[in-house]
């Protein structure tokens, strides 16, 4: 195996993620033994935790799932080192606000602190300021970073060649490379997702200094066209990432073709009106919006998660598949993506979503997909830059062991979420009422496998952390 | 640059004027209704128009109940906001079934003379679900300063300045909803009797008012169409758009 040096900025953003992971993860534990009524000392900390634990997964995940994408690109287009400094260094400035606002303040509207929740909360002002003030760094410099990327891309390729449109006539030339089309459908879609931020941020600020109350259905849109988008353009990068690593396990290439620039180009348009089916309860948006909301989940589906788990299987079928840490990781990250997102559609269904949406089905389908698909896809992307710049010997029993816990836990953690909400168990609940005692139960085994999953993931850091000690010394 | 730095810094100074110069539109309704909703009624005891005694709860016990106060001499909005709300009432049907209305003097030089004549003036002598009402001193203080009904007399005139207020009380003896206020009030009014009889009401106008609403919602047709604010929600795909364009053919200029 030929090595070949990480860059520093991705070396920064895996320490960054692996410290910060863990500890959300902790939260997200916290939760969980709280509802279940084993720890109901700090049953006031519920929502301060839930609202540290989503920010800052969605927010981890995210920046991990772009430093990926960003090393990634760079194969291809020539980034300015400037631009990754400042995402780092605006990113941990976000970071350190938001645990200010949750830690010192108890801030608690959630991660979707719709409006105008974080006006209205018992917590004190200074700290709804300084959490609007985190979301203002983390998104000033998101879009910053986002519009950089496409800048880099635009010196290599045109805007027609970058989404592809020449494969549509026949020409392969440019090659473009499947991971940069789909960078670049995010990072369009995602800089519409920012200045939705943008918006709602503005619109929060208007209110704190002229009193002036916002319309609180257009800062719902707001915040869902942000909000949501941002998941899925996070996922997407991830995928991106696939595209590129797994073929090189495979030893076969993963090209772009006329489906697969048909299929994300057409995610670029569905993407950005999919989130109207986080407003079905919303009885005052206009119906033919909900229906426009159902119809696009189920055809953001086709496109991306079909031809992307088809092509997958295609690569995998009969090839000399190299298996290990990584390229399982990989791997098992397209298949979460897909139960995930499985879960996502049938949620997205107008009649379903009447009986499931304020149930613990939701949070089951997107913990299926952030973590058995995102997170999974973005630690295989990190072992396998570490392996490859510091070539030291694998454990293949071990490796496979490691997967077993982690793959174990994160299933059984799901599977709570999902029993849970079949079984009517509302989210959002710090403490469940008699009427519905058994959300306890499922609770007090999701901390259980939660647990499970993080003894994995910590020994996974681990074997990822050996090689990143030595990759860290041919750092460029 | 430096003038661009004072076009958008004088931008920024204009916003609170602007947005404050729309904090008040003419049809903005009173804050103070907002602040109602949940507030706990005290049970007071009535003295009604028939002669008889009972207490709040007894009338909230058999379903929601609305609240409203007056007194008999008035000269000013009483007897037309007392108009308002029987018309309201009646468009909507339903008092003495899904629910019953008080009408509570808080004149102490009423008398149950003084109830059956306003009661007779507006037709409700014998109406069903209405309950023309008065009571103790101590008791009356309880409940206008539950619901912070503002009246102050003078003591000139004897005639006493006041709110014209309609307060929907709950079978638990909770506020559900307040309107205040005169003429403009007449659809809300109308609404809340319809939602008392348990009819869905999809929109209605809260305290404080809004900027960029998505929809403009008329009380008395009970229709809504698209509102301004509907167009925020283009601009992200626009700037994106935009962005990527002008990225991209400034960056025509490829690496090889």
């Amino acid at each position: 195996m030929t090595t070949r040096p990480a860059s520093s900025q991705l070396l920064i953003w895996i320490a960054i993620t692996f410290l910060l992971f863990p500890v959300l993860i902790l939260l997200g534990i916290l939760m969980r033994s709280i509802q279940a009524g084993e720890i109901s000392a700090l049953q006031p900390w519920f929502y301060p935790a839930m609202t540290l634990h989503g920010v800052g997964m969605v927010g981890v995940w995210y920046v991990a799932a772009m430093a990926c994408a960003a090393d990634v690109l760079s194969r291809h287009v020539t980034l300015p080192p400037a631009l990754g400094r400042l995402a780092i260094a605006g990113t941990v400035l976000g970071v350190v606000l938001l645990l200010a606002c949750v830690l010192l303040g108890r801030f608690a509207a959630g991660w979707y602190f719709l409006y105008p929740l974080p006006l209205k909360g018992e917590w004190p002002l200074w700290s709804a300021v300084t959490f609007l003030l985190s979301l203002t760094v983390l998104g000033a410099t998101w879009f910053i970073w986002s519009l950089g990327l496409l800048w880099a891309i635009s010196r290599r390729f045109s805007l027609g060649q970058a989404l592809g449109w020449h494969y549509l006539a026949g020409r392969t030339d440019p090659v473009l490379p499947p991971s940069v089309l789909i960078t670049t459908v995010s990072l369009i879609a995602g800089v519409a997702a920012l200045v939705s931020a943008v918006i709602v941020l503005a619109l929060f600020y208007l209110e704190l200094l002229t009193g002036q109350a916002s319309d609180a259905l257009l800062m719902k849109n707001l915040t869902f066209f942000f909000g949501h988008t941002l998941v899925n353009l996070a996922m997407y990068l991830g995928v991106a990432v696939a595209y590129e690593i797994l073929p090189e396990y495979a030893g076969r290439p993963w090209k772009t073709n006329k489906i697969v620039v048909v299929s994300w180009n057409t995610v670029l348009l569905i993407v950005l009106v999919a989130y109207f089916h986080h407003l079905y309860m919303d009885f005052v948006q206009p119906g033919i919006l909900q229906y426009i909301g159902q119809v696009a989940s189920y055809a953001s589906a086709i496109p991306a998660a079909v031809v992307t788990i088809f092509g997958a299987l295609l690569l995998v079928y009969r090839s000399r598949m190299r298996w290990n840490l990584a390229s399982l990781l990989f791997f098992l990250g397209l298949v979460g993506w897909a139960i995930g997102g499985v879960g996502a559609v049938i949620d997205s269904t107008i009649s379903v979503n009447a009986r499931l949406h304020n149930t613990l089905w939701v949070p089951a389908h997107f913990h299926t997909y952030m973590v058995a698909g995102l997170a999974f896809l973005v630690i295989g992307y990190f072992y396998h830059r570490c392996q490859e710049a510091a070539a030291l010997r694998e454990s293949k029993g071990y490796h496979q062991l490691l997967i077993v816990l982690m793959t174990a836990g994160a299933y059984g953690f799901f599977l709570m979420f999902y029993l849970a909400g079949a079984f009517s168990v509302p989210r959002r609940f710090a403490v469940y009422p008699v009427e519905i005692g058994h959300g306890a139960s499922f609770a007090g085994w999701a901390a259980l496998f939660a647990t499970l999953f993080l003894v994995g993931f910590v020994l996974t850091a681990t074997e990822v952390g050996r090689r990143w000690r030595a990759a860290l010394s041919s750092a460029t | 640059m430096r003038g661009h730095c004072a076009a958008l810094l004088a931008i920024l100074a204009l916003l609170p004027v602007l947005a404050s110069s729309d904090a008040a539109p003419a049809r903005s309704i009173d804050w103070r209704e907002g602040v109602l909703t949940g507030r706990m009624v005290p049970d007071i005891a009535l003295r009604t128009a028939s002669g008889g005694a009972q207490r709040l709860s007894d009338l909230w016990r058999q379903g929601p109940v609305l609240v409203t106060f007056f007194y008999r001499r008035c000269a000013g909005i009483c007897t037309p906001f007392l108009e308002w709300v029987r018309d309201a009432l009646q468009a909507t049907g339903g008092p003495g079934r899904e629910y019953r209305v008080v009408a509570l003097s808080f004149d102490e030089a009423d008398t149950i003379a003084a109830l059956q004549g306003q009661a007779a003036a507006l037709g409700l002598r014998d109406a069903p679900g209405w309950t023309f009402a008065i009571t103790g001193t101590e008791e009356l203080a309880a409940i206008t300063g539950a619901v912070d009904f503002w009246q102050r007399r003078n003591p000139t005139t004897g005639q006493y300045d006041h709110d014209a207020l309609l307060v929907a009380i709950d079978g638990q003896g909770r506020v559900l909803r307040a309107v205040l206020g005169g003429p403009e009030a007449s659809g809300r009014l109308r609404n809340l009797g319809a939602e008392l009889r348990g009819t869905f009401v999809p929109f209605y106008r809260v305290a404080g008012g809004a900027s960029w609403r998505c929809f403009a919602f008329d009380p008395a047709t009970g229709r809504s169409r698209l509102d301004w604010g509907m167009l925020l929600l283009l601009l992200p795909a626009l700037c994106a758009v935009t962005a990527a364009l002008l990225l991209f053919s400034a960056g025509a200029s490829r690496e090889p």
